[in-house]
């Protein structure tokens, strides 16, 4: 190799990897976090796979719909995978917006799913309740009934810890067994549809139909209102008083109690809003995707809430992004599964990895900060020569 | 400076400088012998810490030497430090809670019986040191079980379990009863004769008098003084400690008028502080409009607490607070609410955890005590969910730091970026724009430079003018000479004196300060009579020369 001797090349690339680091910080870390974490996902996929470029790409671009000039111009194939990265985007938005709330005030609630779970079933009460009545004041009120009880279900942990001192990620956590099997036990009880074969609910009725906005999905007019409550949720963060109280309470708590703010509320109120907009998500299960609810709607959707807040660092302007990203990833993954060799897990392994690196991108600007660190250390090395070795003197 | 006996410990123009360029410790010189009690005494900041995590490998030495023996030497850990017969015995120990006072003990350098631990050696061994040194504490106990003061022996015993020869003490009394620290200074004493050397970082002149031999005081990072403690009288050694050589200028734009009613009043307050060992007991003050009332101590005597207590934070166990003849109410957030609406503001002490939202905007940190009102939210919006008027918050923040003098690189930016003398001018814009009846001002112009400490000076004396009441708070003497009107002095959480701030002194409050002196009856209410003042102190005279050092 070259004739530099080491200390010159470790410099060389150390200066690098600053170079490299401050580019990072300056261009905004996203798109070099993503194009890291697709270089490292395509390097562990040729480790698994023998076509792995193959693999790659379908995990890539699996969920895109192919568009065909056809008899009557463009037509779009293979929508159902696109669809369902769509539909899956929606429901994670919503559960991101239902943890990402309560984080900013620093509850770090795991409950989403519990109160999904109520809000669906809430939802689906309602419109089957009122099933003749016409749609104007069917999904009003279904709305309602599912943000109504799903924000019970979030008000409860708060409440608890204020009332109680009980830690909020362990009363969220049993507050979410507690829910499932209470949705398991009202809907095979009382709200079972005998005719359906399996323990469901009855179909929704018309009135409680949400759309389709791109046919041959579930794609409906919640696809519209997840921009919006996001918009919504982050002009009440940065606009108003409560939100300014939620922020500081989140922020330094210590600070917010000093200055009189109203701390046991605004925690409460942190709660709550997460519950009502993860009993969106189950309103958007129920009535957007399955138009039942079936007795083993699968649980632990609520934890995926937690990645998109992750990834949009709480932030819900952020949110609606930040869920397709995933949900994509998501689709993208099961197009890989299915049409290469690439093993399940290892299609987790990659999809964990991808977050990782975007959830890591706040190490960009330390990892700039360490490397001029160091080197001004090794610069300063010189001046401070003073250093006896220890026993020198006898 | 050389001593007589062989030292043991030295320090030879030791200085640190932290890589943000802090001179923590300038050029310290120092030495400890073997059978020696040795105080160090300072404020903080002083470098008493500083000196001591060099000590014990904590940090290293940026110049200077530190001599073991006659030899340097060089620590960069704790473990090399302890091998070398270090130990330290911290403020606050840190210990298992769930172990045993032995498994504690031996934490680290557990006995073994081949490859597994021996609990009953470890036992044996920690009871035969305790037996030594005369601790009495049963290993088997668990720690959790032990009072604080029993907790800090336990942090003795392994550090004279693992062989120390240099134990270095920070504070050791402040967690402690009068009758544990009596103890304890008796132990103390007795290592010291069987030979080891004791460093002991404290700020009771009592202490100092007690069990040293010798005394250094630190101030700024610099050696200001030290002699053998016999030489000195209590008085003289309180004047090397306060330090206080300048009178301080005052200024007082009239003279208070003459029949005030109270604005805030406190009687008969005693409470306790939940968390901390803070505690008031039976306290009485008043302050009028228009008069700043400065409370003088040493840092833990209580005075955080009165300060909390008054803004609403804590709730006293008995007694009253009253402003405007309102006695305050309510607890938790209602308390706090309560005390602001009857118009008590504050500076609280620890500044960038309890005074601002580090990491919030300079505006939303202003705002904090009035988002939730008009002007600023907007009217004709619901109440809690109105919105801010953003433009106008803005506007009154950049207008603010205009009229503050306050440095920032725009209104938007977080609060950390600011210096500390600026970020204090802001939280106390934001505490005055609401023309606060009384304005609790703990510690104003700690770690603020002195422009910056000027300005605020100015802007306390121009509240105090405008005719709201001021607590102010400060370990600093001169701020408390150059701003009170009257001065009370705070000890074990009781008020010892109360006095005209014209006819005080720093070393008349320093002896009350440090417990030499008390007036049982003192209480700060308007009409209450001040503590006598006692001629000056008397000259150095022969008879207390300590005779070794008579040649």
């Amino acid at each position: 190799m070259s004739a530099a001797p080491p200390a010159s090349r470790t410099s060389r690339r150390a200066s690098l990897m600053t170079l490299i680091a401050r580019a990072g910080a300056r261009i905004g870390t996203l798109p070099l976090s993503l194009a890291a974490a697709l270089l490292a996902g395509f390097g562990l996929t040729a480790l698994v796979s023998d076509e792995p470029l193959r693999a790659w790409l379908a995990l890539l671009t699996g969920p895109l719909p192919e568009l065909h000039l056809g008899a009557q111009g463009w037509e779009a194939r293979r929508l159902v995978l696109f669809g369902a990265a769509i539909e899956d985007a929606i429901t994670l938005a919503l559960l991101g917006l239902a943890i990402a709330l309560p984080l900013r005030a620093r509850q770090f609630t795991l409950g989403a799913d519990g109160q999904m779970f109520l809000g669906a079933l809430a939802a689906v009460a309602t419109s089957l309740a009122l099933a003749a009545l016409p749609a104007a004041i069917v999904l009003p009120a279904s709305f309602l009934a599912a943000m109504a009880v799903g924000g019970a279900w979030g008000l409860l942990p708060g409440w608890m810890k204020l009332r109680h001192g009980a830690s909020e990620i362990v009363t969220s956590l049993m507050l979410n067994l507690i829910a499932v099997q209470l949705f398991r036990l009202i809907l095979s009880e009382w709200m079972s549809d005998p005719g359906a074969g399996f323990i469901a609910t009855p179909l929704l009725p018309p009135a409680a139909s949400l759309g389709v906005l791109i046919p041959s999905t579930h794609v409906s007019a919640m696809l519209l209102l997840v921009p919006l409550l996001a918009w919504a949720a982050q002009a009440m963060l940065d606009r108003t008083s409560a939100g300014y109280a939620l922020r500081a309470v989140g922020q330094a708590p210590d600070f917010a109690r000093r200055m009189g703010l109203p701390v046991a509320r605004t925690v409460m109120l942190s709660t709550a809003l997460g519950g009502m907009v993860a009993g969106l998500a189950g309103l958007h299960v129920s009535h957007a995707l399955l138009g039942r609810l079936p007795v083993d709607l699968p649980a632990g959707l609520g934890y995926e809430g937690l990645v998109v807040a992750l990834l949009a660092r709480n932030e819900p302007r952020a949110i609606p992004m930040a869920a397709l990203l995933y949900a994509y990833l998501r689709a993208g993954g099961q197009a890989m599964e299915r049409s290469t060799d690439v093993p399940r897990e290892m299609v987790l392994v990659i999809q964990a990895l991808i977050i990782l690196f975007v959830v890591a991108e706040r190490l960009w600007p330390r990892l700039a900060e360490g490397l001029a660190r160091r080197r001004s250390r090794r610069g300063a090395l010189p001046a401070e020569t003073v250093e006896p070795a220890p026993g020198a003197v006898a | 400076m050389s001593a007589t006996p062989a030292a043991l410990l030295s320090l030879h123009g030791v200085s640190k400088r932290y890589a943000t360029g802090t001179l923590a410790v300038d050029q310290v010189s120092l030495s400890i012998a073997a059978g020696q009690v040795h105080a160090i005494v300072g404020e903080n900041g002083a470098g008493k810490s500083t000196v001591m995590k060099m000590l014990y490998g904590l940090e290293q030495p940026s110049a200077g030497e530190i001599r073991l023996e006659g030899q340097p030497v060089r620590w960069r850990t704790p473990r090399e430090a302890i091998a070398a017969g270090m130990g330290l015995v911290p403020q606050h120990v840190t210990l298992v809670p769930s172990f045993s006072v032995a498994d504690n003990v031996v934490l680290g350098q557990e006995p073994r019986r081949g490859p597994l631990l021996d609990a009953r050696a470890a036992a044996e061994q920690v009871a035969e040191t305790a037996r030594r040194f005369h601790l009495p504490l049963d290993p088997r106990t668990p720690v959790s079980r032990l009072s604080l003061g029993e907790q800090q022996a336990v942090g003795l015993l392994k550090a004279l379990h693992q062989g120390a020869r240099i134990l270095m003490l920070d504070e050791p009394t402040a967690v402690l009863a009068p009758q544990q620290a009596a103890a304890l200074m008796q132990a103390l004493r007795r290592y010291a004769d069987s030979g080891l050397a004791v460093i002991l970082i404290t700020h009771r002149i009592a202490e100092i008098r007690e069990v040293s031999d010798r005394f250094t005081v630190l101030r700024g990072g610099r050696v200001a003084g030290g002699a053998a403690t016999r030489a000195l009288s209590d008085a003289q050694i309180a004047a090397l400690v306060t330090g206080h050589a300048t009178a301080p200028q005052r200024t007082r734009a009239s003279p208070a008028p003459s029949p005030r009613a109270p604005v805030l009043r406190v009687r008969g307050l005693s409470a306790r502080d939940p968390g901390g060992g803070q505690t008031l007991e039976d306290l009485t003050l008043e302050i009028a409009g228009g008069e700043i009332l400065g409370v003088a101590g040493v840092e833990g005597n209580g005075q955080s607490l009165l300060a909390d207590v008054i803004a609403g934070l804590t709730r006293p166990g008995r007694g009253q607070v009253c402003v405007d003849g309102v006695p305050l109410s309510g607890q938790g957030d209602a308390g706090i609410r309560a005390a602001r609406a009857a118009g008590v503001a504050a500076l609280p002490e620890d500044r960038l955890h309890d005074g601002v939202a580090p990491d919030m905007s300079i505006i939303e940190n202003v705002i904090a005590n009035r988002h939730a009102a008009p002007p600023l939210v907007r009217r004709g919006l619901p109440g809690w969910f109105g919105a801010l008027d953003l433009a106008r918050a803005a506007r009154e923040t950049a207008q603010l730091l205009r009229d503050f003098g306050v440095v920032a690189a725009s209104p938007e930016a977080p609060i950390r970026s600011l210096s500390g003398g600026n970020m204090q001018k802001v939280v106390l814009a934001r505490e005055i724009a609401l023309g606060p009846r009384l304005l609790i001002a703990s510690q104003p112009t700690r770690g603020v430079d002195i422009g910056a400490c000027q300005a605020l000076h100015e802007r306390l004396r121009a509240l105090r003018d405008g005719g709201a009441a001021v607590l102010l708070i400060s370990a600093d003497l001169d701020e408390l000479l150059a701003l009170s009107d009257r001065i009370a002095v705070m000890s074990q959480g009781r008020l010892v004196g109360h006095f005209a701030a014209a006819q005080a002194d720093a070393r008349q409050l320093g002896l009350y300060m440090t417990g030499l002196r008390r007036d049982p009856q003192a209480r700060a209410a308007l009409d209450a009579p001040f503590t006598a003042v006692t001629p000056a102190v008397t000259a150095v005279t022969p008879s207390t020369l300590d005779e070794d050092l008579l040649p």
